[in-house]
C-alpha cells in the first residue's frame, strides 16, 4: 500500500470511530443512568446485575414513556474502588455527572465515600438512589438541609435503626420458639461481633435491649473480622451454657465462626447478621457445618414479600446464578421507583421528580416503599420499615438450603395483625440442641 | 518606567540564559505556565478535578521526598501528617467556624506538632525499624479517631465542612498556586544549606556528626518541614472534598505517597510531583477500561520501576542532559562541551 492510501485509509478509520462514538454519544432518545459501586466487589456485582435487568426489562418494552415519546434507558457503568479509595469514587461521580451527563445515579456502598459523592450529585442537581449505604446521616442531610439533599433518596437496605431493631426481632422470634420447644426458663444469649466500626455501636444496644426482653446476656466477644480460628471464643461461649449466640458478622470471620461451631456442635442458636451466610456459597464454604445458621436477608428463594418477589429472584437466579442481594435492588429503584415517576410526571425534570416519588408509594420486589418524615414533618427520603412496608426476610440455612423462616406469624405489636410471608418455613432447632436440653 | 524595563531585561536576560539552556527548566517552566491557563482552555469540571486533587497529592509526595528521600528518614506512616492537617481543618472549621484561609494553615501546624510528637521517639531508630514504627503511628491516630466518635465522626469521618471556594475554578487556582508555591519551596529548602544537610545526614549521619552538626535538630527540623506541608495538603484536601474520614489516615494511602515518589524519583521534589501528574490522571484514564484497570495501573508503574529504578524523571533527565564531569553543571545532552567551563562531556 502506498504511503498516500495508508494516510487514506487511517483518517477514514477515525472518521468512522468519530462517527460511531459521535452518534452514541448525542443519542437524544436514552434516559442515562449512572450506576456507580465498588465493581470489582460482589456489592458492586450485585447493584451492575440489577440495573442491568432493570434497563434490559424496560427496553425490552420500549422504553419509558416521557410525555409523548418512549426513551430507553442507557446504563453507564462507574466503578467507585471506594473500598480502596473514596477520593477514587468522588471522581468516578463526577465523571458520571459531567462527562457521561447521567440523568440519574444509582449506587454507592461505603458511607465515608456516599457522603462526598451525594455533595457532588446535590451540587449538580441530580437524583441519587443510595443502593448499599445504610448509615442513618445520609438521610439526616436531606432533613436538615433539604434545598441542597433532596435530590437524595435510600434505595436499599433500610437505615441501620431498622436493620438492629429487625435483628433483634428475629433474636426474640427465636428466643420464644426455644423457650416454649425445649421448655427453658431463661434465655441466655452470647453477643458475638466481628472486631470492625459498624459493629461498635450495636453492642451497647444489644447489651440494653436483651434484658428488656427478658433474656440474659452472658457475655460479649469479638473476634477479628478476618479470623480463621474462634475455638477460643466458642468454647467460652459453651461454658457460658448461652442459647442463642447473637452474631454481628459481616466479613469471613462468619464462616469460620459457623463451620467451627457446627464442628464442635455448640449447644446455642446462631442468629443475627451474617453477610456471608446470605451467600449461596455459604453451605459449601462452611464444610456443611453452617447449618441451622439464622441471618437477615433481604430475598430468599421461594419466599414471596408479595407478587413482585418470586418473578424478579427467579429471573435474577436464572440470569446471574444466585439469589439476589440487597445490592441487587437497583433493579426494584429503577423498574418500580424511577420509571413509574416519570412516566407519572412526563419529564425528566428533577425538581419535578423528587416533589413525587418522596411521596409516592411503590410497590417493589422486597415489599412496599414509602418515605418518611421526622418528628418535625420534615423530609428524609428514607425508607419506612414494618409491616405492609419493608421487613427484610430472615433466613435459615437447613439441610444445604437458604430457607425463609421469617416473618412467620409476626405481630410488629399485640395489636398489629400477624404477617406471614409466602415460603416460609418454621425455624428448625439444631438436634444436638434439643438432646442436650430436651428432657 | 525605566526601573520597570530594567527589571523586563533583567527577567528576559536570567529566562535566556539560565531557563532556556537546559531542557528540563523549559519543561518546568512550560508546567508552570499549562497549569496556570488550564482553565484558560476548558471549564471540565471533571478534569479541572483530577486536576485539583493531583495538585493536592503533589504536595504530600514531595513532602514526603523532603523527609525520606532527601534526608533518609524512612517514613511509612505519611498518611499520619495528612491525616491530622485534614482532621485539624474539619474540626476548626466545624466547630470554631474558622475559614479555609485559617484553618489550612492551623491544620499544618497540628501535623507539625505531630511530627515533632513522632519524630522524638523516632529519632533513636533508623531503616527498617523506623520505617515499621511511623507505619504504627497513623494506625493509632485512627483507633483514637474511632474511640472519639462524638469528636471526630468515628467511621463516617466530620463532613459538611466548608468549601475551599465558591467555584471549581478558583479551587483549582488556590490549589494550584499553593502547590506550585510550597513546591518551589520545598526545592529552594533541598536547595539551601539546609538541605545539603538534610542530604549528608542520609549519605553518612556519624560523618555530619563528626563536622560538629547537632544531627538530631535537623531530623526533627525535617519532620516538622515534611509535616507542615502534608499538613497543608491534607487541608486541602478536607476542604475540597468537604469531608475528613478515616480513609485519610490508612495505611494505603501511606503507600500511594511511597509509590508516586519512587516512581518520579526521590531526592529530586519535582520527581514526586511528576509522578503524581502522571499517576493520578491515568489512574482516571484507565477508566475506559473498569475491569482491568487497578491491574494495568500496577503493570505501568512495575514497568517503570522495572527498567528505571531511579525514577521516570531522572531516567528522562540523564537522557536529555548530562554533567559536566569537572564543575558538576547540567548541559544538553547534545553538547559536546560544558556550558561553563568548557571541558569535555564525553
Amino acid at each position: 500500500m502506498e504511503r498516500w492510501e495508508k494516510r487514506i485509509f487511517i483518517l477514514a478509520m477515525v472518521f468512522l470511530f468519530a462517527v460511531s462514538t459521535f452518534t452514541v454519544a448525542s443519542g437524544q432518545d436514552t434516559i442515562k443512568i449512572g450506576v456507580i459501586g465498588p465493581m470489582q466487589f460482589v456489592q458492586g456485582i450485585g447493584q451492575w446485575n440489577g440495573a442491568t435487568m432493570a434497563a434490559e426489562e424496560i427496553n425490552a418494552k420500549g422504553g419509558i414513556q416521557v410525555g409523548n415519546k418512549k426513551m430507553k434507558i442507557q446504563l453507564i457503568k462507574a466503578d467507585s474502588n471506594e473500598f480502596i479509595n473514596p477520593t477514587d469514587a468522588t471522581n468516578a461521580m463526577e465523571r458520571l455527572i459531567t462527562r457521561d451527563k447521567v440523568d440519574f445515579i444509582v449506587g454507592g456502598f461505603r458511607t465515608e465515600a456516599v457522603m462526598p459523592m451525594q455533595d457532588i450529585a446535590m451540587e449538580a442537581k441530580k437524583i441519587f438512589f443510595g443502593v448499599g449505604a445504610a448509615h442513618d446521616e445520609l438521610c439526616l442531610r436531606v432533613a436538615k438541609n433539604y434545598n441542597t439533599y433532596k435530590y437524595w433518596f435510600r434505595g436499599s437496605p433500610f437505615n441501620s435503626t431498622f436493620l438492629v431493631r429487625t435483628s433483634f426481632v428475629h433474636l426474640g422470634t427465636v428466643g420464644a420458639i426455644l423457650k416454649q420447644s425445649l421448655n427453658l426458663p431463661k434465655i441466655k444469649v452470647a453477643i458475638v461481633a466481628e472486631k470492625a466500626m459498624w459493629a461498635d455501636p450495636m453492642i451497647p444496644a444489644a447489651e440494653a435491649v436483651i434484658p428488656k426482653m427478658g433474656m440474659e446476656v452472658v457475655g460479649v466477644w469479638r473476634p477479628s473480622d478476618k479470623a480463621t480460628d474462634v475455638t477460643a471464643e466458642l468454647s467460652a461461649i459453651q461454658r457460658s451454657e448461652a442459647h442463642i449466640i447473637f452474631t454481628i458478622f459481616s466479613a469471613s470471620v462468619g464462616i469460620t465462626f459457623a463451620r467451627q461451631a457446627g464442628e464442635l456442635k455448640i449447644p446455642a442458636m446462631q442468629v443475627g447478621i451474617n453477610v456471608e451466610a446470605q451467600k449461596d456459597g455459604f453451605w459449601e464454604a462452611t464444610q456443611k457445618m453452617g447449618n441451622y445458621v439464622f441471618t437477615m436477608n433481604t430475598y430468599a428463594r421461594n419466599v414471596e414479600q408479595n407478587e413482585l418477589t418470586k418473578p424478579f429472584v427467579d429471573t435474577y437466579i436464572k440470569r446471574f446464578g444466585e439469589t439476589p442481594a440487597y445490592t441487587a435492588d437497583t433493579y426494584a429503584v429503577i423498574v418500580h421507583r424511577l420509571a413509574p415517576a416519570i412516566e407519572k410526571v412526563g419529564s425528566l425534570d428533577a425538581d419535578k421528580l423528587v416533589a413525587f416519588i418522596e411521596n409516592d408509594v411503590s410497590k417493589g420486589p422486597s415489599g412496599t416503599v414509602a418515605y418518611l418524615k421526622d418528628a418535625e414533618g420534615r423530609h428524609t427520603h428514607d425508607q419506612k420499615w414494618g409491616p405492609g412496608y419493608l421487613t427484610s426476610v430472615g433466613v435459615q440455612w437447613q439441610d444445604g438450603k437458604l430457607v425463609g423462616v421469617w416473618p412467620n406469624k409476626w405481630k410488629a405489636t399485640p395489636e398489629a395483625p400477624e404477617i406471614t410471608y409466602k415460603g416460609v418455613m418454621p425455624v428448625k432447632i439444631p438436634p444436638w440442641m434439643i438432646e442436650k436440653y430436651k428432657k | 518606567m525605566d526601573l520597570f524595563l530594567f527589571y523586563l531585561r533583567k527577567l528576559f536576560t536570567i529566562i535566556k540564559k539560565e531557563v532556556f539552556v537546559l531542557p528540563s527548566r523549559i519543561v518546568v517552566v512550560l508546567f508552570f505556565i499549562l497549569l496556570l491557563l488550564l482553565p484558560v482552555f476548558t471549564k471540565d469540571l471533571y478534569l479541572l478535578r483530577i486536576f485539583t486533587l493531583t495538585s493536592i497529592f503533589a504536595i504530600l509526595a514531595a513532602s514526603w521526598d523532603l523527609l525520606s528521600g532527601f534526608t533518609g528518614q524512612m517514613n511509612f506512616g505519611h498518611a499520619l501528617f495528612f491525616g491530622v492537617g485534614a482532621y485539624s481543618a474539619a474540626l476548626l472549621n466545624k466547630y470554631a467556624g474558622i475559614p479555609p484561609w485559617g484553618t489550612i494553615p492551623l491544620g499544618a501546624l497540628g501535623a507539625v506538632l505531630s511530627g515533632l510528637i513522632i519524630g522524638i521517639p523516632c529519632l533513636r531508630l533508623r531503616g527498617t525499624y523506623l520505617a515499621l514504627t511511623t507505619l504504627a503511628f497513623p494506625i493509632i491516630l485512627m483507633g483514637i479517631v474511632f474511640a472519639l466518635p462524638d469528636l471526630t465522626g468515628g467511621e463516617l469521618g466530620i463532613s459538611g465542612i466548608a468549601r475551599l471556594a465558591g467555584s471549581r475554578v478558583t479551587d483549582y487556582y488556590i490549589t494550584v498556586v499553593v502547590m506550585l508555591g510550597l513546591c518551589t519551596i520545598m526545592w529552594k529548602i533541598t536547595d539551601s544549606n539546609t538541605g545539603i544537610i538534610f542530604h549528608a545526614i542520609r549519605e553518612d549521619e556519624l560523618a555530619v556528626r563528626a563536622s560538629g552538626i547537632n544531627t538530631t535538630r535537623y531530623k526533627l527540623l525535617a519532620f516538622c518541614l515534611s509535616g507542615f506541608f502534608a499538613g497543608i495538603s491534607g487541608g486541602l484536601y478536607a476542604h475540597f472534598m468537604r469531608i475528613a474520614g478515616p480513609s485519610t489516615l490508612e495505611v494505603s494511602m501511606s503507600f500511594q505517597v511511597v509509590i508516586w515518589a519512587i516512581f518520579g524519583g526521590i531526592v529530586t521534589i519535582y520527581g514526586p510531583v511528576g509522578a503524581v501528574f502522571i499517576l493520578f490522571p491515568l489512574l482516571e484514564f484507565l477508566r475506559f477500561w473498569q475491569e482491568l484497570r487497578m491491574l494495568m495501573f500496577a503493570v505501568v508503574v512495575l514497568l517503570i520501576l522495572l527498567y528505571m529504578p531511579d525514577g521516570l524523571f531522572r531516567w528522562l533527565r540523564d537522557k536529555i542532559e548530562k554533567e559536566c564531569p569537572r564543575c558538576k553543571i547540567r548541559n544538553v545532552a547534545m553538547r559536546h562541551t560544558c556550558r561553563v567551563c568548557t571541558a569535555q562531556l564525553d
